[in-house]
């Protein structure tokens, strides 16, 4: 009998029924308020030498299913049995799995008795420590050994030797964390002086700035920075401190717009890479990969993804001869449980719990809820109140508003905590001073509850997913920003028919990618994954989902396929009128950006994504573009500055300047504290919608959106725009419900104020500035800082721009700039005026955690350190 | 009752009703923001002689005239002063006088 099928005699048969046993047992000390069924048999019943043999044999095994069954017998070692020769037996498994993570937690909570190594055989300790030596990086900057998985081990040695690199390997596998120390090791090291670090969101983007910051301390020959400003990138090239930029794809555009084609960045790491598959901001982001790329022919760049199907498709694109190199795992690091809770038959406040394993569902026992679970919304909430009671218990809702009325359930079921924890009072007079007295946040993060979505202010997001790490907040509900990437686990997450957006259902590795999330690994042994319903197919079309991994596939190749729909849109672009193509959004991303490509090498037969396609088709849409790019003179450069903005568009704006009959200075925007400035952002959007795209849909909102554009560039705070919102609706005497209101207006200001705006405006005024030159009009370009930047992290005042540049997240700065009379201060300036003020700071009735993050930031001898700049 | 003939400077108007569709066509014809050109120039400052405030709504000076927004999403000219300050007036409010 070979090795490979000793294991799987070993899972379908040798040691099945053990295993579901083990299984049934490690999962029931995880669920809270639950009568196991009557006919659980002693621990004492569990063979463990056989166990812990088979578990051996199958943890040479690279099949997950034999992964994770070897995990699941060390972890019900240590955890359940009471002898010191299992335990130890048990330790040594997870020794061989590479899981020191999880021997550590062992030690941690006094599951191990000391000195296992003195207990254990003369070669079996060798063989331990042979294994510990194997499984270590010397990080060598520091001369530090780093005690890894094989995943983290693959990593470390192929990015040494390879120029294009992806890796994927599941959620909580150690990614991010390792990514992040081989950067630092990077750039401490001098082998780059300018690293991007991209990552999809602003949210991740906070959170790995933050990491980056913490993992490099007081030291300051390595910055960190997520504003995309030209001042630390000039030190660095000039020998300064080397920097590490974390932005969005669309950051580093603005970036490479200030810098122009010649931007140097020596390394690129690309987290979520599966995303170049995003509609929309997928094209984005490999028009950015592929420009910086152009910049530097010897760039470095590494590609991170969740479980992906086919790492390797990302390095397709790899310059030839550049050594390439996928690294791909599915190692388990901790035991996900899959867990369908079905009601009893009448009995609706009992709830039967059954794991899933293999193809069969294991009786786990039955859930009590404290109360009739009356609706769907009670039902995810009570099971979770329930079943997740002793905290680190994720709900996920499928929208802002369900997360809001999720959370406010599960609160009414928890006794308030006496005293009350300072932290989640502080959170919560942050979320009444922050954004409003009445915000929902604020009352149930004193029950040590909260919700989370991504257009909350980033520092009320952090600090919510700061306390849910820490285990002061106990129950988090969250949208499915949460998938796209932020890097938070859990104990235990519940869900009921999670969709996507807006009534999708999930895909499953979509669901898998969120679902992963259950287990921290080394800070538990486990992680439940709690699904309602699984036979109600409304809410699971096609039932709880199997393990799946992402299928990478760019945006633009997907596009490309749907047949003629693309050469049939560019026909249109051309011809028809804007308004008719508003809900084209996916046609017009793709579409620029192959026109951008055309205008620049004279065909996209020469572009890399060709030889991904039927000639054919190329030809067919070469044809489509060369009949565009006639109509075109403005230039490959300028079209290249605008992704997703269509060359087409830009020209028709041009065309439209060029015959504008009235006064020249019509066409400029105005500085926000000017009285016309409303008027002219109203005007710029209606031009932008007739000339470029209709992206400021429907005509009737956009006096709406001009006014939270001017609002968010004067340094408004959310809390004073949601102020506004309501006076405006009193006045008129509009009904409201406030806690719409305030969502509606964080979704204002992320998607009109902080994203359409910069990418449409920006192409505006790089169009208007051309034709200023061409007329002979160069004197009215306002050399200012760029309107993108400036939306983008809505200030217009030096003052304000200092303080983000230290790293004050927007909404600690606008009320300290409310204190601040000078709106010209430098860096240097700002930080004198705290120094002089510190002892009045605390009369001025500014949140704790604003004033925190303040004085860390501004404050350098009280906080980590001031090298660093954040949203 | 016959229709009143009105004169805004060299401009002469058979009725009322003739001098306001051609400043509602000529207000039409801007953007909100928009700088009024220097031939409407002079048919507002003429207009504005006709407004019963007309001294208070010129107070120190016209630098020039501009189409902005009004209240409920309409438009109207406005007043720029020489000292920054600006006022909207209403040419329906000149013609009747």
């Amino acid at each position: 009998m070979s090795l490979i099928d000793l294991q799987t005699w070993l899972l379908g048969e040798g040691i099945r029924d053990e295993l579901d046993e083990l299984t049934r047992r490690t999962v029931v000390t995880e669920i809270d308020n639950m009568v196991p069924p009557d006919d659980v048999a002693p621990i004492a019943e569990i063979e463990w030498s056989r166990l812990l043999l088979a578990g051996s044999v199958l943890a040479r095994s690279d099949y997950r299913p034999h992964q994770e069954a070897a995990l699941r017998i060390a972890t019900g070692a240590v955890t359940l049995s009471t002898s010191e020769s299992i335990k130890d037996a048990g330790t040594v498994l997870l020794g061989k799995l590479s899981n020191f993570r999880a021997i550590n937690l062992a030690g941690k909570r006094d599951l191990l008795t000391a000195d296992l190594d003195g207990r254990l055989g003369m070669s079996l300790r060798i063989e331990a420590q042979r294994r510990q030596m194997d499984q270590a990086i010397l990080v060598e900057s520091s001369g530090r050994w780093l005690q890894v998985n094989d995943f983290q081990q693959r990593f470390w040695k192929d990015a040494a030797d390879h120029r294009w690199l992806s890796a994927s390997a599941p959620t909580a596998s150690g990614k991010t964390f390792l990514v992040l120390q081989w950067l630092i090791d990077r750039m401490r090291s001098g082998e780059a002086r300018v690293a991007v670090y991209l990552a999809p969101t602003r949210a991740l983007v906070s959170e790995i700035e933050g990491s980056l910051v913490v993992l490099l301390g007081k030291e300051s020959a390595v910055q960190v920075s997520s504003l995309p400003l030209r001042d630390k990138y000039d030190a660095a090239l000039a020998g300064g401190a080397r920097l590490i930029f974390v932005f969005t794809q669309e950051r580093l555009h603005l970036l490479a717009n200030i810098l122009g084609e010649a931007i140097a960045i020596d390394l690129l790491i690309v987290d979520e890479a599966h995303k170049i598959g995003d509609s929309q901001r997928g094209v984005i982001l490999q028009d950015a990969i592929e420009r910086a790329g152009r910049a530097n022919p010897d760039l470095k760049l590494v590609f991170i993804s969740p479980a992906t199907q086919n790492p390797e498709e990302l390095l397709a694109d790899a310059p030839e001869g550049v050594e390439v190199a996928a690294i791909d795992s599915d190692a388990p690091t901790v035991l996900q449980n899959v867990i369908v809770a079905e009601q009893v038959p009448r009995k609706p406040k009992l709830w039967n719990l059954s794991v899933r394993q293999h193809d069969a569902a294991l009786p786990l026992g039955v859930l009590q809820l404290a109360s009739s679970p009356a609706g769907l919304q009670k039902r995810l909430a009570f099971i979770a109140a329930a079943a997740g009671e002793r905290g680190g218990t994720l709900v996920y809702a499928n929208r802002a508003a369900d997360s809001e009325q999720i959370a406010d359930l599960i609160s009414q079921l928890l006794a308030p905590a006496h005293p009350p924890d300072p932290e989640l009072l502080e959170l919560a007079d942050l979320a009444r001073k922050g954004v409003h007295p009445q915000f929902k946040l604020a009352p149930l993060v004193e029950r040590g509850v909260a919700f989370h979505y991504g257009n909350m202010p980033s520092l009320i997001r952090l600090e919510v997913e700061r306390l849910f790490r820490s285990g002061k907040i106990r129950f988090l509900v969250c949208t499915s920003t949460l998938i796209e990437g932020v890097n938070l686990s859990c104990r235990t997450i519940v869900l009921r028919g999670p969709r996507k957006g807006i009534g999708h259902p999930m895909e499953p590795h979509d669901f898998w990618n969120l679902a992963g999330r259950a287990g921290r690994w080394g800070d538990e042994f486990q992680g439940n994954i709690i699904c309602i319903d699984p036979q109600d197919t409304n809410a699971w079309p096609v039932g709880v989902p199997a393990r799946s991994r992402y299928p990478i596939k760019r945006e633009s190749d997907a596009v490309i396929e749907l047949g003629d729909g693309l050469a049939d849109y560019l026909d249109r672009r051309a011809t028809a009128t804007l308004p008719e193509l508003e809900d084209s959004g996916h046609f017009e991303q793709v579409g620029s950006y192959l026109l951008a490509n055309y205008l620049r090498l004279g065909s996209i037969s020469q572009a890399a994504l060709a030889k991904r396609h039927d000639p054919a088709t190329v030809a067919k849409l070469d044809e489509r573009l060369a009949a565009i790019a006639s109509q075109i003179d403005i230039g490959p450069e300028i079209a290249g500055r605008h992704p997703g903005v269509s060359a087409l568009g830009l020209q028709r704006l041009l065309d439209a300047f060029r015959a504008y009959e009235g006064d020249i200075e019509n066409l400029l925007p105005a500085a926000v504290d000017s009285q016309d400035s409303y008027d002219r952002f109203v005007t710029i959007m209606r031009r932008i919608n007739e000339h470029l795209f209709p992206a400021f849909m429907p005509d009737g909102l956009i006096p709406l959106h001009a006014l939270i554009v001017v609002q968010w560039l004067k340094g408004f705070s959310l809390a004073a725009m949601i102020r506004k919102n309501i006076d405006y609706h009193r006045s008129r005497g509009r009904a409201f419900r406030l806690p719409v209101l305030i969502r509606h207006t964080m979704e204002l200001v992320e998607q009109i104020a902080r994203f359409r705006a910069p990418k449409y405006f920006s192409a505006y005024m790089d169009i208007l500035n051309m034709h200023l030159r061409a007329i002979g009009r160069a004197d009215l370009i306002e050399h200012d800082l760029d309107i993108g930047i400036q939306l983008e992290f809505g200030v217009s005042s030096r003052t304000l721009l200092s303080l983000m540049e230290l790293g004050v997240s927007r909404m600690s700065a606008v009320v300290l700039y409310e204190k601040i009379a000078r709106d010209d201060l430098s860096k240097e300036d700002c930080q004198a005026w705290v120094a002089e003020r510190e002892a009045q700071l605390e009369g001025m009735d500014i949140p704790t955690i604003i004033l925190r993050e303040i004085r860390e930031k501004l404050l350098p001898e009280n906080g980590e350190q001031a090298a660093t700049s954040k949203e | 009752m016959p229709a009143k003939p009105l004169t805004i400077g060299s401009l002469h108007f058979v009725k009322k009703g003739d001098a306001s569709a051609f400043l509602q066509a000529m207000l039409h014809r801007y953007d909100v923001s928009d700088k009024v050109s220097a031939a409407d120039e002079q048919v507002l400052r003429d207009t504005l002689a006709l407004h019963p405030d007309a001294e208070a709504k010129v107070g120190c000076g016209i630098t020039h005239f501009s189409v902005r927004s009004a209240d409920f999403g309409t438009k109207c000219f406005w007043i720029n002063r020489p000292d920054g300050t600006t006022e909207k007036f209403s040419y329906k409010a000149c013609i009747t006088g």
